[in-house]
């Protein structure tokens, strides 16, 4: 049976469009998990779980592996028959009235390490949580937001790419979630003892 | 209650421990001389351990402005840009515009959050009367200035070569070369130079040639010759050496406001650290409230300040310091806040008058090809080719920031970008994250900082009725900017959308979906600007004292035993960033100091010089 980490961590990297992997190489999941139960309603998170597992999760692979080198992710393929298993997250959880404002807020949990509020029409219609006001996680969320990675870049004041690593081009952009991906890339240039200023300059 | 300062006798007192006040205690200390530190804020950064405590605070905050890493003791309260917006908080804004700009109350002053950007002022801005035909002279040349600049250049650690800032007019002596060497230019720099180095643009019927140009920076980078890059300061390691390696060389951070993780960049700390330590004395947690004159003879015959032991309290105790000679170095509006409130000037005086900043607006888009958006000091190269011109006598003069930090500064990205691409875009997946990839590296940021003129009419004053939680009053803030800057503005804005055009940057500057800031209005046209908190004009210097507060050495007209320091003494200042200059000056002002305190003159008012 799949625990609750491993659906939380599958359905992020449907939602954010990192290989499992990486996110787990943020550290972060447990950090998120207990910071999304905080500010939500009890209950829904559960719900967005459920909804982003195929029907038969907990039958088709008996403890089996949820994690990295699983590159036929089961989860929502299997639910949407075959087809891309994002967009049929797309259809199943971000089209929702209740499902995908809470799947969207998600997304920004990952990519900034910051909580954002619900909107307020959400909270009349499915309750509020106390936690459920815009707040970064922790400084080590700020630092492990995936908006850095996606850009090439580093979070402003931590993970420095060393002395001059600005002068060359970024580091090449992967935007393949594929099995292998490293959880955590090295910035190019990272410990290159000399840079030469570009010829231009 | 009394304390130990005020019984120990020193030769100089010196309010505040920034950058004037610190190279100040560093060459006076030396000189042999025992000088007292009043510092209003906490000590923390001093420490590697509080340095951090700082940094954690920078990590946490939801919003990550200037004076996010710095919040303010409540004795020592501090202006904060998200009050401009709000109209609360420490300043009182009095129109008609209003001032945008902040600074930080804590040991180190404001250079813990600033960029480091570290050019001279222009000769040409010296001597903007007699050229031009507007604002004012300086009483000094940018040749009296000039070994002064080449010793402030070697005391802040400035990276640059000669070669890149030679322009302009500017001199620099044979065989003079900064410290260490230019900090390499951007990936972005060299994309941008590839397209606009040479495009040219008129100004007035003037054509000008521009080229993307090195910055000189107060930050760590390879060291020329014998120099020895200064390190982050640890006040809690052996006294005698406080100076770390920690930070002899910029790791690329791209968070050098509002702090540098490793102080590769400079701060006012590290001159502090530098001083002979048996001489100093440093009294963080100390607000200076007044100086006390002599009715007599006009001289200044004490300094009263307010202690206080709990940064989250305002209870304090009052006592008063007392040396030979007296400097207040506690910013350009907190020096006048502090001569004003102790009834100095008088109805016709200059105090406080003249302040300015340099407005400047944002332009920011999307260029066609990657240019490695937030990476780096945020930002390595500007556009300089402006600052100088026969426009100058029909409008401002302005300078092009190249930002390294994306839309940061702008929108609040890359959060504002993904937050847009997901709610509004409606992405999630791998399509969300190609999007962002292919997005956010291209991301653009000019800020285009545009000269301002001084007049009396903008002007710190202060207000029984506005006063902080000690009872201080709270400056209060008349701000005009004029049709001389807005000129400048419109012709820089011109200038950007021309600039876009030639390197195919698609133009997203939309002050709506950008942060807020307050507007400006000329010919139906409104810019929205921001201030570059770079106050000056406040204690303005002159070569006489009818006509100015302080002489060319920043001392007191009125009272001969006071000096008075800072970009306040400035009449006006160019389109460069002030404190290169105000260090020049300081160090100047130190020198003289030296003189006459070793003459051991009896100090007499309305002596010219020596005391
Ligand atoms: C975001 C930002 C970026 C900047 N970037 C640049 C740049 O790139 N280049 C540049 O040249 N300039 C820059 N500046 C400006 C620069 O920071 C200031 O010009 C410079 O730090 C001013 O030095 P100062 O010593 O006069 O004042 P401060 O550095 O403000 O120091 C004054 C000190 O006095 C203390 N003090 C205040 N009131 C009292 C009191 N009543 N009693 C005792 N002590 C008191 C303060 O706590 C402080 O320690 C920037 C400013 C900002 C806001
Ligand atoms: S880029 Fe980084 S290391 Fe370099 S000065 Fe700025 S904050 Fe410091």
């Amino acid at each position: 049976m799949e625990n609750r980490i491993d659906r939380f961590v599958r359905l992020s990297a449907l939602l954010t469009g990192f290989a499992q992997l990486h996110l787990l190489g943020t550290g972060m999941a447990e950090t998120y998990l207990r910071a999304t139960d905080a500010a939500l309603p009890a209950g829904v998170l559960d719900e967005l779980l459920a909804a982003g597992s195929p029907p038969s999760a907990g039958s088709a692979s008996p403890g089996g592996p949820a994690l990295p080198g699983a590159a036929a992710r089961p989860g929502v393929s299997a639910l949407a028959g075959g087809t891309d298993p994002e967009a049929a997250a797309g259809q199943a959880i971000l089209g929702d009235a209740k499902l995908g404002p809470v799947a969207r807020t998600l997304i920004l949990l990952w990519y900034r390490g910051a909580w954002t509020a619900l909107p307020q029409e959400w909270h009349s219609a499915y309750g509020a949580a106390p936690r459920d006001v815009d707040h970064v996680v922790s400084a080590e969320a700020y630092q492990a937001g995936l908006q850095w990675d996606a850009a090439g870049a580093h979070p402003a004041g931590a993970r420095q790419q060393g002395y001059g690593a600005w002068a060359s081009p970024p580091a090449a952009l992967e935007t393949e979630s594929a099995p292998g991906t490293t959880a955590v890339r090295l910035p190019r240039q990272a410990g290159a003892p000399t840079v030469t200023e570009g010829a231009r300059s | 209650m009394t304390e130990a300062a005020e019984h120990e006798e020193y030769d100089v007192v010196i309010a505040g421990a920034g950058v004037n006040g610190a190279l100040i205690a560093k060459h006076l200390t030396h000189a042999g001389f025992r000088v007292l530190v009043l510092e209003a804020g906490p000590g923390s950064a001093w420490s590697l351990d509080g340095y951090s405590r700082h940094l954690d605070h920078f990590y946490a905050a939801a919003s990550k402005g200037p004076e996010s890493p710095w919040p303010p003791a409540v004795a020592a309260p501090q202006p904060d840009t998200a009050d401009i917006r709000s109209g609360a908080g420490y300043f009182v804004q009095s129109g008609p515009d209003k001032y945008g700009s902040s600074y930080t109350r804590a040991q180190g002053g404001s250079t813990l959050h600033w960029l480091g950007v570290c050019l001279r002022m222009l000769p040409e801005d010296f001597e903007l009367r007699s050229r031009f035909g507007v604002g004012h002279d300086w009483p000094l040349r940018y040749g009296d200035l000039e070994p002064y600049y080449g010793r402030a250049e070697h005391e802040i650690g400035v990276a640059a070569d000669v070669a890149d800032q030679a322009h302009h007019g500017i001199e620099f002596p044979d065989g003079y070369d900064y410290p260490m060497r230019r900090i390499p230019l951007s990936f972005s720099d060299q994309v941008l130079a590839d397209t606009i180095d040479g495009m040219r643009v008129t100004l007035e019927g003037e054509s000008i040639a521009l080229q993307v140009r090195s910055y000189p920076a107060g930050r760590n980078s390879v060291p020329r010759g014998a120099y020895q890059p200064v390190g982050a300061v640890d006040a809690d390691v052996d006294r005698h050496d406080m100076i770390t390696h920690l930070g002899e060389r910029c790791a690329g951070n791209t968070s050098c406001t509002p702090i540098c993780p490793i102080e590769a960049k400079y701060n006012a700390g590290k001159t502090l650290a530098q001083a002979d330590r048996g001489k100093l004395r440093v009294l963080a947690q100390a607000v200076v409230s007044k100086v006390s004159v002599d009715p007599v003879s006009g001289m200044v015959d004490g300094i009263e300040y307010q202690r206080y032991a709990d940064p989250a309290s305002p209870r304090h105790t009052v006592h008063t310091a007392r040396g030979r000679v007296y400097v207040l170095a506690a910013h350009a509006v907190e020096n006048a806040k502090i001569l004003l409130a102790s009834g100095l000037g008088g109805d016709h005086s200059l105090i406080g008058k003249g302040l300015i900043d340099h407005p400047a607006l944002y332009a920011w888009g999307l260029s066609p090809v990657p240019v490695g958006a937030y990476r780096g000091p945020l930002s390595t190269a500007g556009i300089e080719d402006l600052r100088a011109g026969a426009f100058r006598a029909r409008h401002a003069a302005f300078r092009f920031d190249i930002g390294n930090d994306g839309w940061r500064a702008t929108t609040g990205g890359p959060d504002s970008s993904v937050v847009d691409a997901v709610t509004k875009q409606g992405l999630h997946g791998t399509k969300l994250r190609a999007h962002l990839a292919a997005t956010l590296p291209r991301h653009v940021r000019f800020s285009l900082a545009v000269e301002q003129l001084r007049s009396e009419a903008n002007a710190v004053t202060i207000d029984p009725r506005h006063v902080d939680a000690m009872g201080n009053p709270r400056p209060v803030i008349s701000y005009h900017i004029d049709d001389y800057t807005t000129g400048g503005m419109a012709a820089a804005a011109e200038v950007a959308r021309q600039v876009f055009r030639q390197a195919g940057i698609e133009d997203c500057t939309d002050p709506e979906a950008g942060g807020w800031f307050p507007s400006v209005r000329r010919d139906g046209e409104v810019f929205r600007y921001h201030g570059m908190g770079h106050f000056g004009g406040t204690h303005v210097m002159g070569h006489r004292a009818g006509e100015s507060v302080v002489d060319t050495h920043q001392r007191s007209w009125e009272h001969r035993n006071l000096y008075v320091v800072g970009s306040g003494s400035f009449p006006t200042m160019g389109t460069s960033n002030p404190t290169l200059t105000m260090a020049a000056l300081a160090l100047r002002t130190a020198e003289h100091m030296t003189e006459a305190l070793a003459a051991r003159q009896p100090i007499r008012q309305g002596e010219p010089s020596g005391f």
